[in-house]
């Protein structure tokens, strides 16, 4: 547990891990016995530091729950989650907060921004809940870099539906993740809103040196990434690297035909 | 559009629980009161029994008149506030305004119907407790029987139907409109409120220390104090939070929680002001009542014991009623808050830091309602005293008070810990993705 409070960048750390994240294994089912549903069916991952990788699937192939297992919002069956060279491990919702404080940030398809907060707030909120100092210039210069240093004091509800985006993007990168986990973030935006957060998505890796995991069914988002792992019925099934809208369509079109090879 | 209402009532009872409990707890009270005209209203009821029976009837029949409107009404606006999604969706796939006001209104009616033939059973258990009570204590003849009749019956159910489409009705439209509009009405009826208040409190004054009458200005006009403070309460709460200096994560949460959602939070204040004013004062004032007897060695007139008993089933009604209300809306409000619980713990809040939250906001909420509850009490007791006795403050106050403030806290931070803790139990990323 204290291993854990310490964070990412406790006296011991040895600095990035050179693999950003690790699934060994990962399965994940839900329900009983009876009607279970395979979500994960073993997959195994691997992706370095500072890569933008897309996860792409139809609908129910298991990219959700592979976002949820790795990010530490869900817990595995079975299997091993590393992020940043931490072994995810059992226990309660709180030390699992701990644990993805620091090494996690999320951008999410609503938003899920607090209604109650300002955007200023609202970004340093993650500062705020783990007991770190709140440098309020560098939240200022975040929001400035996303475009929105002019609307620091205004409420979430305010703001449309790309700006929102926009300060979910500041908010994770405040606290300086190794990894940033986005869940749909352009599902809910029109294409030039679509278009900015994917860019400053890139940006973050390139820029910031993060890692960024995305997972989206949209195939012109997913050529903003270095590359594509596909999903199918909870396995990995296939990867593209360098990827282009069409060719991504062209896949994920024949992503039934395809038999499961491994990454 | 019933056909609506029916089938959205049949599909989430879980909804309509709150409203259904104020309408029953309402409807309860008002029948068994008025009961007591029917057992008055009965051949050979000789007229000291019989103005016993109408003066409870009369007095706390009025009461309980405001008490559920005021309590269906609170219900009905945090019921349709937290509805406003699923309005908007059939306003969109083409309802009238008229058509969503009758699908409500509607829906409000049928739930009040429920708990008004849920209330009749108990109701003539309580009448007929209540009459034996009265009988036991001499204040009315042993032979009269009791009866529920019409008087009762129709009371409990009209009351309990007006107030319940009144305040749907008002509910619907409030929330249409996005109701801003009447701050100034809401303003000038407070100052009214706390104006008469102080002028009641203070004709205390006027009355000679032995007037039968004594009790009913301070009372009276601690009442209106507190329904003064209650009307100011989202003002009053803003100005408690700037003068607040909260540190923590938690506490910087809650205190820009309870800014901005400030006006929702007046039903919980209003329950809270009105807990510690009426039975603080009321409670205090019969213990002086009573000890000043007493003391002076005389023997209590029936009219002085019907006073007490009257004061003291006030009391404990409005208590009761007011303590299930704030537990009601406490529990509606908490729930709704599942989401934004979710949305926290996903910027990184632990579970104990939310309920840190929760309890923060509880203590402020306490402490604000508690403070008003207390000053409006005081402006009726001091009075009161000091006519009454020699003595300013009397020595039972502090003693009645700290039970009286200890019974809010428990029930306001029991209530909402309590609730977010079995809310926290849903996974974060499910909360924040459940239709609201």
């Amino acid at each position: 547990m204290t291993m854990f409070r310490t964070g990412a960048r406790g006296d011991h750390d040895p600095g990035p891990a050179r693999e950003a994240l690790r699934l060994v294994e990962v399965t994940r089912t839900y329900g009983t016995a009876e009607n279970a549903v395979t979500a994960l069916d073993g997959v195994t991952l691997s992706l370095g530091r500072g890569t933008f990788t897309a996860v792409m699937g139809p609908s129910g192939s298991g990219k959700s729950t592979l976002l949820q297992c790795a990010a530490g919002l869900d817990r595995p069956d079975s299997g091993v989650v590393r992020v940043d060279g931490k072994e995810l491990t059992g226990g309660g919702e709180a030390e699992l907060t701990r644990f993805r404080r620091g090494r996690v940030g999320f951008v999410f398809q609503q938003y899920n921004l607090l209604e109650t907060l300002t955007v200023a707030e609202n970004t340093v909120l993650p500062l705020k809940l783990a007991g770190r100092r709140v440098d309020r210039k560098r939240a200022r210069e975040m929001l400035t870099a996303v475009g929105l240093g002019d609307r620091l004091g205004h409420r979430p509800d305010q703001l449309s539906g790309g700006q929102r985006q926009r300060v979910a993007i500041a908010r994770a990168l405040v606290t300086e993740p190794r990894v940033i986990f986005a869940d749909e973030p352009t599902g809910a935006l029109d294409t030039r809103s679509a278009r900015q957060v994917m860019l400053l998505l890139r940006e973050a890796v390139r820029v910031h040196g993060r890692t960024v995991v995305m997972v989206t069914h949209d195939p012109v988002a997913a050529s903003y990434a270095d590359s594509v792992v596909f999903l199918a019925d909870g396995r990995l099934a296939g990867r593209m690297d360098a990827p282009t809208p069409d060719a991504v369509a062209e896949r994920l079109a024949h992503l039934g035909d395809d038999v499961p090879v491994g990454v | 559009m019933l056909v609506l209402a029916l089938r959205s009532i049949r599909r989430r009872p879980g909804r309509f629980l709150a409203t259904l409990l104020s309408a029953f707890l309402g409807a309860a009270i008002t029948m068994t009161f008025n009961s007591m005209h029917d057992t008055a209203g009965q051949g050979g009821v000789d007229p000291v029994s019989s103005e016993t029976l109408g003066t409870a009837a009369g007095v706390v029949g009025g009461y309980g008149t405001l008490l559920v409107f005021f309590a269906v009404a609170s219900t009905l606006t945090v019921n349709v506030r937290q509805r406003t999604a699923e309005l908007e969706l059939l306003r969109c796939s083409g309802a009238t305004p008229a058509q969503i006001n009758r699908m409500v209104v509607g829906e409000a009616v049928a739930v009040a119907l429920v708990g008004a033939a849920l209330a009749i059973g108990p109701a003539m258990l309580g009448g007929r407790a209540l009459l034996e009570m009265f009988q036991d204590s001499g204040q009315v003849a042993g032979s009269v029987e009791y009866s529920f009749g019409p008087v009762a019956l129709l009371s409990g159910v009209d009351i309990t139907l007006l107030a319940s489409a009144g305040a749907a009705f008002l509910a619907v439209r409030r929330v249409r409109r996005g109701g801003r509009a009447r701050t100034g009405v809401k303003r000038f009826l407070a100052c009214a409120a706390l104006a008469t208040g102080a002028v009641g409190a203070g004709a205390t004054f006027l009355f000679p220390a032995t007037d039968e009458a004594l009790m009913a200005p301070p009372a009276y006009g601690a009442i209106l104090l507190s329904v003064g403070f209650a009307l100011l309460s989202p003002r009053l709460l803003k100005g408690v939070l700037d003068r607040l200096p909260l540190n923590g994560a938690s506490g910087w949460l809650a205190v820009r929680n309870l800014r901005e959602r400030a006006d929702h939070l007046a039903g919980i204040l209003v329950c809270l002001i009105l807990f510690t004013a009426v039975s603080t004062a009321t409670v205090t004032m019969q213990a002086v009542e009573s000890d000043a007897v007493k003391a002076s060695g005389l023997v209590k007139s029936v009219d002085a014991k019907n006073l007490e008993t009257l004061n003291l089933t006030v009391v404990g009604i409005i208590a009761v009623f007011v303590c299930v209300m704030l537990v009601n809306s406490l529990y509606a409000a908490t729930t709704y808050r599942s989401r934004e619980f979710g949305q926290q713990r996903l910027a990184g809040a632990t579970p104990g830091q939310v309920l840190g939250v929760v309890g923060a906001e509880g203590v402020v909420l306490t402490l604000t309602g508690v403070f008003f509850g207390t000053v409006a009490a005081l402006a009726g007791v001091v009075p009161f005293t000091v006519v009454r006795t020699d003595a300013v403050l009397p020595d039972r106050f502090l003693a009645v008070w700290i039970a009286m403030a200890a019974v809010s806290a428990a029930v306001t931070l029991g209530t909402s810990l309590e609730t977010a803790r079995r809310v926290l139990r849903t996974p974060a990323v499910g909360a924040v993705t459940l239709a609201a």
